[in-house]
């Protein structure tokens, strides 16, 4: 599906030269960390940054946006990102799509369509290029995780009226997705946690899973994959997300939607399981005087996987708020932005308790150092209760501490 | 070269005893404060053929929005879309018998000539959502727009009744234009004063004050 999909894009792009337009985009994020952690999630640990215990200097993020845009409205779009640190260095793709943007009717409608792997359109900060976070280097717990678990093969259709034809100092858009690729989706999140970051899975990449006592022999789960692939369809089920967005004119937004991925939970292939994973998400970004500017970001919804012989393993419950205020005063902006977790396990699985409770505190200083090129300072605080750390032999309740320094390059 | 063009005009006009009489038209709101950039134009209730206005009107897209917010050209003559930005622009508009969409890459120009019907041409991006313009389209060579004293000299040439008409975007009337029938045979001072008022103009402003947003 991807190769076909590949090809497509190159056919188009090479067929339409003459009339199209190509752009290049992309961040260069090189950082320089101080972490008072466990071993990162990202290799398997319960540790909640994805940076690593003590003193390190990565390539925290190489991310570059291909786009080709042709006359009629219809763009290519191909995102690629490559991470290395100490531990592991990865490159590869993490959205690919065609998007179509009509020109608004008479009344002020217009369609958009997107096919494609994509994100479903939920994040309020990972806006920049290649889904960089803009004003912190590490995203919100929720953004974390849908760097991490969503992402989708699929298609978008979305309707914008546009208030300035209608005298409206708003426009409203509609949008509609319906999916495949994302079924195994919640059990990352089921088994290390609410976790503060700023890796994106690649498309083709699986990510490490803790050790928690069901894993050994004997135990429930110990027919689960050593990693987990959060995009892989395991039952030809659809899966869809609705969303709605109020845009008001120099002051905002609002967003609302509802994701399911539909996934069959008691589907098992070579260890990777169904997680029926449903969650809603409200959000707003509002500016307010003295260029303050507030985010907000609210999502909650469960997720299930079953036994083939259906009985529950893992069901849990989830959610995550975070409020950021932000302001700029000229080259100068800083940011402070609170988050709130859990995790409510809901199932009798032994060795296998998922609940979560914590709290995040990220503080964020930028100065622009010349248009492209960004220099921040950031400190992130994370303290959280986790039972499954007692399979480890780590403290249930800990308090994890970074502190970031960063040159970030946009291009 | 126009100046001359002008001189000749006029010593034509008045050789088959025509005049010339310099109009100034004042637009004030009911407070009597001065309104800028209203659109004025004189349509002539006589069945005379007035020469073409053949100035060609300049609709920029400058520091991502319309420059200037409002135009006005003549029927039947060429407006200039000129991108001066560093990135390009898909102007259209959707609504009427005037639609248009072009894409115009940095630093070019679209000329269009085929405007068939006179009334407002409501201009968007479909890049750049919040920017908006407008090109009003009239059949008649006499028009203009206002100053920042409210004013504007409009210069005609035939005696006679005109139709003085005043239109904004905005402006909170039929139309959104305020009309008033004129007798207009020598030099005259014509205050027009509006008691409806100008609705809210949506700033052309882009929100992000952040240069590496993802989106389009």
């Amino acid at each position: 599906m991807l190769k076909i999909f590949l090809v497509t894009l190159l056919m188009l792009s090479i067929s339409a030269v003459n009339s199209a337009e190509v752009k290049w985009h992309g961040v260069l994020d090189i950082r320089a960390t101080q972490a008072n952690t466990l071993e990162s999630y990202i290799d398997g640990g319960y540790g909640k940054f994805n940076s690593h215990d003590g003193a390190n200097i990565s390539l925290a993020q190489a991310g570059g946006e291909f786009i080709v845009e042709w006359d009629t409205g219809i763009s290519a779009h191909i995102v690629a990102n490559a991470y290395s640190d100490k531990n592991d260095s990865t490159v590869g793709l993490t959205e690919a799509f065609l998007k179509y943007r009509a020109l608004p009717n008479d009344a002020g409608y217009r369609w958009q369509t997107k096919m494609g792997i994509f994100y479903p359109e939920i994040s309020l900060e990972n806006n920049a290029f290649a889904w960089a976070s803009r004003n912190t280097l590490n995203s919100s717990a929720i953004n974390t995780w849908l760097g991490e678990e969503i992402r989708v093969l699929g298609g978008e259709v979305a309707l914008t009226r546009l208030g300035k034809f209608n005298d409206n100092g708003f426009d409203i858009t509609v949008a509609a997705t319906a999916f495949v690729n994302n079924d195994p989706a919640g059990a990352l999140l089921s088994w290390h946690g609410w976790t503060i970051g700023n890796r994106q899975t690649l498309w083709t990449e699986s990510k490490a899973i803790p050790d928690f006592r069901a894993r050994m022999p004997g135990y429930d789960l110990n027919e689960q994959a050593e990693k987990s692939d959060p995009f892989l369809e395991l039952d030809d089920n659809w899966g869809f997300h609705l969303r709605s967005k109020i845009k008001v004119h120099n002051k905002g937004q609002i967003t609302v939607g509802y994701y399911d991925n539909k996934a069959t939970p008691y589907m098992v292939e070579n260890g990777q399981y169904g997680w029926r994973t449903r969650f809603y998400h409200l959000g707003a970004s509002w500016r307010l005087p003295e260029a303050f500017e507030l985010t907000a970001q609210y999502l909650s919804g469960d997720t299930l996987m079953q036994s083939p012989a259906r009985v529950d393993v893992v069901n849990n419950d989830f959610k995550s708020g975070f409020v950021a205020l932000s302001k700029r005063i000229k080259k100068h902006r800083m940011t402070i932005r609170l988050e709130e977790f859990s995790i409510t396990d809901n199932d009798l699985t032994v060795g296998d308790n998922n609940n979560e409770y914590g709290k995040s505190a990220t503080l964020n200083y930028t100065y622009r150092f010349s248009k492209p090129l960004f220099l921040s300072v950031e400190y992130n605080w994370i303290d959280s209760n986790r039972a499954a750390r007692m399979y480890t032999n780590q403290a249930i309740d800990l308090t994890e501490r970074q502190w970031q320094l960063a040159a970030r390059y946009f291009f | 070269m126009r100046y001359l063009c002008l001189k000749v005009l006029t010593f034509f006009c008045m050789s088959y005893g025509a005049f010339a009489a310099d109009i100034t038209v004042k637009v004030l709101d009911k407070n009597n404060k001065p309104l800028a950039d209203m659109v004025v134009y004189l349509e002539s209730k006589a069945n005379i053929s007035l020469p073409l206005n053949e100035n060609i009107v300049e609709v920029g897209q400058f520091d991502r929005s319309f420059t200037p917010y409002i135009s006005v050209m003549q029927l039947g003559n060429k407006v200039n879309f000129k991108n001066k930005d560093d990135i390009t622009h898909h102007i259209y508009s959707p609504i009427g018998e005037n639609k248009f969409s072009y894409k115009i890459s940095a630093g070019q120009s679209q000329i269009k000539s085929d405007f068939e019907q006179a009334g407002e041409v409501a201009m968007g991006c479909n890049i750049h959502d919040w920017m908006s313009g407008y090109l009003l389209i009239v059949d008649t060579p006499i028009f203009g727009k206002t100053d920042k004293k409210g004013q504007l000299n409009l210069t005609v040439q035939h005696s006679g009744e005109y139709k003085l008409v005043v239109w904004h975007p905005q402006l909170d009337a039929l139309d959104n234009r305020f009309y008033q029938q004129v007798q207009l045979s020598e030099d005259k001072t014509i205050t027009v004063k509006l008691d409806n008022k100008i609705l809210k103009i949506s700033e052309q402003k882009n929100e992000e004050d952040f240069d590496f947003l993802s989106d389009y």
